[in-house]
């Protein structure tokens, strides 16, 4: 029961539901004829918490799905290493810039991740980055951070 | 203005280069998203509507509308070829498509996805251009009460269709509507769970949640196994289907464009249901249904007739109404209000360029399609060649890139990341991001009116079922809920689940 993958994904969307009625409750139902700001929250955490129970109830009919079996056999490893990723570059991006923490990314991701030939991955990375940057900066106008390298990139 | 004279119009605004520009960029890459599969539609739209921020909104409205209709044509090159779907709406052309291409009939099989592409797109253009003012005139009556049945009406369409758990999907559509509902509060003026973020007082973005939920989700879904493709290597020789070819197919098309219409414009409908039933139906009415799945042209006629004539009936509930049918058009719907336009009933006379341009461009860009898809043939399949192991990384930077482009924000790469990994386990526990996406598009219009109808009737929820179109709205949504308790309509909704996951 406890590694019933069906009852922790009930579990987590009925803890979402009875945080969505709370916080309906406590920004103000207002009245029937004038609607406060919580009034939608709130009726539709109640009906999400109504068909949560529902999932619920549905996560034990037939042979539960255990937690383990969603990943087994998978490359969950790579999933956990590009969310990394993304938040790497997420906290870097203004501070390095678009060129550096994308050609990262893509050496990373191509060299790493999912390998492909050594001079395939530098031309493409260095090609696409490059090659974006200044479609976006000087065609569309698009301004993107430069970061460290805003003296050489202008 | 008469239809003619709007369609006068419509070409003069679509005929302007840069208009044709727009529009060929739209096919072009639309075919391009429906070719590869991993990355669909609404990925592709989300990754370009910032760069139509520059644009003129004509220009913009274009471009996405042509990646719509044309990975509705592109979609079918992976079926056959490679057996893999390229979006959701093709899924059934791999069926007999692909044994076909196995049987050495690549050509023919490809020919007949083209033409009857073109037949119901062309088609389902003239008759959104028919029933589309009519509609507009009727919508113009229609008060905050009925808007909001239509809306759930939709949403309660779009669950019911959904594989799985209707709970599961109807739970989806309920948080999409709170994410819709984050920032001020538009009556109060109220922030609502911003969590003291200023980023997010104007709410959550559009972009940022469509590219997770859409591009990031399925790069990881794709990421954890390894993608085989077999592209079939033996000659596609001619495209055109001999006359047994062409006498088999012309009534499929022709029945596969009607229903994909009606299906289309049905709210949560669309493409997908349209070539599902489209092929369901045509293997009932065969004299030969065994044929079917052997490599049966009636099986890839029908279907790629109604999934293109879906894409064009699905305008309509847009144009008049202001409402999505589907997430592709909650995303148009996304790309018509940052350009500062309203669809609606009001739209064909207040902004009669951009209504009537887009129809037009939808003339041309079937075209262009045509074209594209019948000498390209060969250029798609190398395409197809290119290893997924290269591909994802630009289609992530490009998710990056599109994020932040659209509103200049670091924080929006991390909510396109949040919602990535949502994504990725919402796939993993069997829940769907469709009808999350639509509801967070019309949930503030949702609310609002809800708030609206409330406010009229002085609290009185009478008001919903004492309009009769509110009436018929909500009754239809209740019957919808109630419908798979009943053993029949279960069994059906459970085959059509199945028939996707083939």
């Amino acid at each position: 029961m406890v590694g019933n993958a069906q009852m922790w994904g009930a579990l987590f969307w009925l803890a979402i539901a009875i945080f969505v009625t709370w916080a309906g409750r406590d920004l103000g139902l207002g009245k029937l004829h004038e609607p406060g700001s919580g009034f939608a929250l709130f009726w539709i955490g109640l009906i999400m918490s109504g068909l949560a129970v529902v999932t619920l109830i549905e996560a034990f009919r037939g042979k539960p799905e255990s937690l383990a079996s969603l990943w087994h056999g998978t490359r969950w490893e790579k999933v956990l290493l590009i969310v990394g990723l993304l938040l790497v570059f997420g906290f870097f991006f203004d501070w390095l810039g678009f060129v550096v923490c994308s050609l990262g990314l893509l050496l990373i991701l191509m060299f790493f991740v999912d390998p492909v030939k050594p001079w395939l991955a530098l031309v493409v990375s260095f090609g696409a980055t490059f090659g974006v940057w200044y479609v976006l900066t000087k065609w569309l106008k698009i301004q993107m951070p430069n970061g460290i390298l805003a003296p050489w990139l202008g | 203005m008469d239809v003619l004279g709007g369609l006068y119009n419509g070409f003069a605004v679509a005929l302007q280069p840069f208009n044709l520009l727009a529009c060929f960029i739209g096919v072009f890459v639309g075919t391009l998203v429906g070719v590869l599969p991993g990355i669909g539609p609404v990925s592709a739209m989300a990754l370009l509507l910032p760069i139509t921020l520059n644009s003129t909104p004509e220009a913009g409205i274009i471009m996405m509308a042509g990646i719509y209709y044309g990975s509705m044509y592109g979609g079918s090159t992976t079926s056959i070829l490679v057996n893999i779907p390229g979006e959701a709406a093709s899924v059934v052309t791999c069926l007999d498509g692909h044994e076909m291409a196995k049987r050495g009939r690549a050509g023919p099989a490809l020919g007949i996805a083209a033409l009857a592409s073109f037949f119901a797109g062309t088609v389902s253009i003239v008759a959104l251009m028919i029933v589309a003012p009519t509609l507009a005139r009727v919508a113009v009556a229609f008060g905050p009460a009925e808007y909001f049945s239509l809306m759930v009406l939709g949403l309660t369409v779009l669950a019911f269709l959904t594989q799985g758990s209707i709970a599961k999907a109807m739970l989806m559509a309920c948080f999409g509507v709170v994410l819709g509902i984050v920032g001020i509060d538009q009556i109060t003026a109220m922030p609502r769970l911003t969590f003291e973020r200023l980023e997010l007082l104007d709410g959550i973005g559009l972009i940022p949640v469509v590219m997770g939920l859409f591009g990031v989700a399925e790069i990881l879904s794709n990421l954890e196994r390894s993608i085989q493709r077999e592209v079939v290597d033996s000659r596609i020789g001619s495209l055109m289907p001999n006359k047994d070819d062409l006498k088999r197919s012309t009534m499929p098309m022709l029945r596969g464009t009607v229903l994909g219409f009606f299906l289309g414009i049905l709210p949560g409908g669309g493409a997908v249901i349209a070539s599902f039933a489209s092929y369901a139906m045509e293997k009932k009415i065969s004299d030969t249904p065994e044929r079917f799945g052997q490599g049966a042209i009636e099986g890839v006629a029908g279907p790629e007739a109604a999934n293109n004539s879906a894409a064009g009936g699905a305008f309509i509930p847009l144009m008049t109404l202001g409402i999505p049918p589907n997430v592709v058009m909650a995303l148009l719907l996304g790309a018509f209000i940052i350009h500062g336009l309203q669809p609606g009933p009001l739209m064909m006379t207040q902004n009669p360029g951009i209504f009537w341009g887009i129809v037009a461009s939808m003339y041309i860009g079937n075209i262009m399609l045509l074209v594209l898809n019948m000498p390209l043939i060969g250029i798609w399949v190398q395409v197809l060649k290119v290893p997924y192991k290269l591909l994802f990384p630009l289609i992530l930077m490009f998710c990056i890139v599109g994020v932040f482009s659209s509103g200049s924000a670091v924080f929006d790469v991390f909510v396109m990341t949040v919602f990535g990994v949502l994504g990725y386990l919402m796939r993993k526990f069997g829940y769907e991001s469709a009808p999350l996406v639509l509801a967070f598009v019309l949930g503030p219009l949702l609310e609002n009116n809800l708030r609206k109808s409330l406010i009229l009737s002085r609290g009185d929820f009478w008001i919903f079922l004492e309009r009769p179109i509110s009436l018929a709205c909500l009754t239809l949504a209740a019957l919808i809920l109630v419908a798979p308790l009943l053993p029949t309509f279960a069994k059906k909704r459970e085959a059509i689940a199945l028939d996707s996951e083939k």
